[in-house]
């Protein structure tokens, strides 16, 4: 029986330990009394993460965002669990009806990178779109194939299998990426498709960006798409991919600078945002996997004037953030195009 | 006159006051009440579950019927569904961890009850106990940090170098797929059951297996033909328990079975099952037949549980019954 | 001509038997095999513990208990975790024992045999139920359109942990000898009066073991969690009206990671949780032991 007590004593006391020492830790938050949660894209989680002390300096806002993947910022913001989704991919029309009058605003701009783990290569691998749609539809399965040797004939090319990864997790890097190989090769748009999570017929399946960087760099032979940020901070190599204009381009911000060049003037609907695969106009050093990626807010919210000023302070200030992590701040058409949707956000 | 109030509730002993009476019958019939509606609240909760789970299920299930069960497909762009190749993922993974698990767990529990002296048993039991309070989810960081690689350059190369010619084995070695996630079932198994089999096994009359014994049967012979004749059917309803738990292990075999969509012979390929599917995908659905979809896997696990659930149950129960008119 | 197994002179050929031979090297090698499976269960427990501890100990500094989780790129801890997960489970126990302890009472004290029994069989299918299931159940109703939060975390868990400890405490009023409420009847206590101050003070040992093994069950739940309280703000906080971070889900987000010093981060904070786990469960032997010596 002492025993008993002893030990609902001890946890007690842990318990109230816990407490205090969480409400000592967590005083200087108590003084921001707004608090706004996200979830969705881990493409934009860099960004995000750098957002987060400055948007709480600047109107004491505390956000709170968590990487859970596009689908689910989308499926969150839908079921309203969270007071904004973050996604890469923009809504189809299905989803924007399930939504229930929510905005789809850009508020970011950068590119996915093509990371590989091959060692002894002797230099930058050079890929393009109908090699790597047929490598991620299981047609190539050697490093040492001869559409790759082909591309790059100074490369010493291993005898290697290449192992594909993929997202496993509903993606707006692989709605990307598989824009991309869509818009090149017809066989992979008709086998696979384009969306968040689609059908890989091959390769290995790995959750959020984190996961994909994490296989490729256990896995020698590795090759995966993930945003250019991830593959920064990890010190991958990434390849060059071949551009309309026969150059081989690489995701720095120049790449993306030029990628997205060729937006008319005025940005009326999302659907013109599509960058991917640009035309030859675009440059030589365009990148032909960068993309848009987008807040999604609901119109009527209890948070929505919060979120708006959040939204707001993300398309202008917060795009100072970017560069060192290769976002490339907004242009300013597009910077007009979001200003205009966030006038859509009420607020109750 | 007779001052004992036999109309009263048993307890309410002597009689007092007639408000007494009646307080003492309140107490009674609120704490009565109160145990009443917890019990009938958790079999309530238990028929939400089932109910809500089928709700969100709904939309799946009224588009492709039982039909969804046996169909090979998930396509999220075309929105085809099926959960043939989740539910192949799931029987494969037990089964393997199965076979491996339960003579590992008939070893383990023959040893601390026939072999070891009682000063090693003691220690040992311990151990196997701690392996059970391993969380699944540090097993999934082992298994994909450690063990996943280990599997792919160590294990599986072996396996394909000796046995190369069966299918099972063909293809390259991997350090996520079907034959690490069976592995790491096995490791989750494998404490549940010995523990169970070895409260059987301690069971065992000792008459019985002092008989054989004495009929000239070596230790073996009569751990064979007693012990585990005896213990069958229990070692059935361990055997059942532990591919209950197999079967509902969501985050330490998503971690490490690589979230594949298809159905392959070879075991080191990717796969997934019904409970890894659901915990990576369930938060990204991107429709509402999609969402539907993984409320449907969920559905099928469900009921896949439960049968084995009871199952293990009527045998146990079956097997006490017995064991008392014995 | 008997012939006991023992004595059998290997030079005499009339009692040489080949099947005895064959019978012999079977219990050899069985014997061998059984020996070989409880060193392949150590083994994998030490293989498993022992790369935790290696691997987790250098993270183990005070800026990893005090920091919270890190955002991008940035240093940190897991001290938002550690909180987190404290008031969940606190909150977990406080949500369920009340609850089994009522519901075991019920079958112990009040139900009829049939009731009792299919109270039993209630229970042990709740416990069968995964615990991803349970965890979508509670999004499904609570978590949709109200958002994330560590009270449904709690309830979650409190889930799983209902029908562990109602079998525990049935266990354990069971074992009471009638005698004991006969006796306290008899004085003219009243039934719940009995039952309250005679029986479970009694059964307090044995309820609170059966409690602290399922907070040592529960503690490493991760699925429930996920759907519940996973989008948390990286910073210490005990607001339970939303998300909290939680171990086992930092764990199991660490792991994912390309960064070698978030899987370090994530090997400390699996160290944490199994030390963690591994004291409950030798405090809970301890009780029993306690409980079985009176």
């Amino acid at each position: 029986m002492k025993k008993a007590l002893v030990a609902t004593f001890a946890l007690a006391a842990l318990v109230a330990i816990a407490l205090v020492s969480g409400r000592a830790a967590a005083a200087p938050a108590a003084t921001q009394d707004t608090s706004l949660t996200g979830t969705g894209s881990s493409f934009v989680f860099p960004l995000v993460s750098k957002w987060i002390p400055a948007v709480g300096q600047a109107y004491g806002i505390n956000l709170t965002y968590s990487l859970t993947g596009s689908g689910a910022g989308i499926a969150g913001v839908t079921a309203r669990t969270v007071d904004f989704g973050a996604s890469d991919a923009p809504l189809s029309a299905d989803q924007l009806t399930a939504c229930k009058s929510c905005v789809v605003i850009p508020w970011a701009l950068s590119a996915t990178s093509i990371p590989y783990n091959v060692p002894g290569l002797g230099g930058r691998l050079r890929i393009d779109g109908a090699t790597l749609s047929n490598i991620y539809l299981g047609k190539i399965t050697n490093w040492n194939d001869a559409a790759i040797k082909k591309l790059n004939p100074k490369l010493s090319l291993p005898n290697l299998k290449i192992t594909p990864v993929f997202r496993s997790d509903s993606s707006g890097t692989t709605y990307n990426f598989t824009e991309y190989l869509s818009s090149v090769s017809s066989e992979f748009r008709s086998k696979v498709g384009n969306n968040t999570a689609v059908n890989f017929p091959t390769g290995v399946g790995a959750r959020g960006s984190a996961g994909v960087a994490g296989v490729v760099s256990k896995t020698e032979g590795a090759l995966t798409y993930v945003d250019v940020a991830y593959s920064l901070t990890n010190h991958f190599t990434f390849a060059a991919i071949k551009n309309r204009a026969g150059a081989y381009a690489l995701p720095g911000l120049r790449g993306i600078k030029q990628a997205v060049s060729q937006l008319p003037k005025k940005v009326t609907s999302l659907s013109q945002l599509k960058i991917v695969d640009p035309p030859k106009s675009a440059g030589k050093q365009a990148y032909p996997i960068s993309t848009f990626t987008y807040v999604i807010v609901p119109t009527n919210s209890k948070s929505a004037g919060d979120v708006r000023k959040l939204v707001y302070w993300a398309v202008t200030q917060g795009q100072q953030f970017g560069p060192p992590l290769l976002f490339q701040p907004l242009p300013v058409t597009v910077q007009a195009f979001a200003y205009r949707e966030i006038k859509k956000i009420q607020g109750v | 006159m007779s001052t004992i109030d036999d109309s009263a509730a048993p307890g309410a002993g002597l009689a007092g006051t007639g408000l007494e009476r009646r307080g003492l019958r309140l107490g009674d019939t609120l704490f009565r009440g109160v145990a009443l509606a917890a019990s009938a609240g958790s079999a309530f909760l238990l028929g939400w579950i089932a109910f809500k789970v089928l709700d969100l299920a709904w939309p799946s299930i009224e588009e492709f019927g039982l039909s969804f069960i046996w169909t090979d497909a998930w396509d999220p762009v075309t929105e085809q569904f099926g959960a043939l190749a989740f539910v192949y993922g799931t029987a494969l993974t037990s089964a393997i961890a199965l076979v491996l698990a339960v003579p590992i767990s008939i070893g383990i529990a023959l040893f601390l009850t026939e072999l070891a002296p009682r000063r090693v048993a003691a220690p040992i039991a311990t151990m196997v106990e701690l392996l059970a309070a391993i969380p699944s989810v540090v097993l999934g960081l082992w298994g994909i940090l450690v063990f996943g690689p280990w599997v792919a350059q160590h294990l599986e190369p072996l396996l394909q170098n000796y046995l190369g010619f069966l299918p099972i084995f063909s293809g390259s070695p991997s350090q996520a797929g079907i034959l690490p996630a069976a592995l790491v079932l096995t490791i989750m198994i494998v404490p549940i059951a010995s523990a169970i089999c070895r409260e059987l096994f301690l069971r065992v009359p000792r008459d019985l297996t002092d008989g054989a014994l004495a009929l000239g049967s070596t230790r073996w012979e009569s751990i064979r033909g007693v012990t585990l004749a005896y213990a069958a059917p229990g070692i059935a309803a361990a055997v059942l328990l532990g591919l209950g738990r197999a079967f509902g292990e969501a985050i330490a075999v998503t971690q490490v079975i690589g979230g594949g969509n298809s159905i392959n012979v070879s075991w080191f390929a990717t796969g997934d099952t019904l409970a890894s599917r659901i915990a990576s995908q369930y938060q990204g659905a991107t429709s509402q037949l999609q969402a539907g979809s993984i409320l449907y896997l969920a559905a099928i696990l469900m009921a896949i549980s439960l049968v084995t659930n009871v199952v293990a149950q009527v045998i146990v129960r079956r097997f006490e019954k017995a064991r008392r008119a014995a | 001509m008997s012939t006991v197994a023992e004595t059998i002179d290997p030079y005499d050929i009339t009692q040489r038997s080949n099947g005895l031979r064959r019978r012999r090297i079977t219990e050899k090698l069985m014997g061998v095999l059984a020996i070989g499976s409880a060193l392949a269960a150590v083994g994998i427990l030490a293989l498993v513990l022992g790369t935790v501890i290696y691997k987790g100990i250098d993270a183990l500094d005070a800026d990893f208990f005090t920091q919270p989780r890190p955002l991008f790129g940035a240093e940190g801890g897991i001290a938002d975790a550690l909180v987190g997960s404290a008031l969940i489970v606190a909150m977990c126990v406080i949500f369920a024992v009340p609850v089994a302890v009522l519901v075991a009472i019920y079958m112990a004290e009040y139900a009829s045999p049939r009731v009792s029994v299919f109270l039993r069989i209630v229970l042990d299918v709740l416990n069968g139920v995964p615990a991803i299931v349970v965890g979508i159940f509670i999004f499904g109703i609570l978590v949709v359109g109200h958002g994330q939060s560590a009270i449904f975390g709690a309830l979650a868990l409190a889930i799983l942990m209902l029908p562990m400890v109602a079998r525990a405490t049935q266990e354990v009023l069971e074992v009471i000898p009638r005698s004991l409420r006969e006796a306290s009847l008899a004085l003219g206590v009243t039934k719940w009066r009995t039952t309250t101050s005679i029986v479970l003070p009694a059964a307090v040992g044995g309820i609170l073991t059966g409690v602290v093994i399922a907070v040592a069950r529960v503690a490493g739940e991760t699925a429930p969690l996920l759907f519940t309280s996973s989008i948390a703000a990286n910073q210490v906080s005990t607001d339970v009206f939303h998300a909290l971070p939680t171990l086992p889900v930092a764990i199991f987000t660490f792991a994912d990671s390309a960064d070698p010093a978030d899987q370090a981060r994530g090997w400390a904070a699996a160290l944490v949780l199994i030390v963690f786990v591994l004291v409950t469960n030798i405090l809970a032997k301890v009780f029993s032991r306690g409980r079985a010596g009176r």
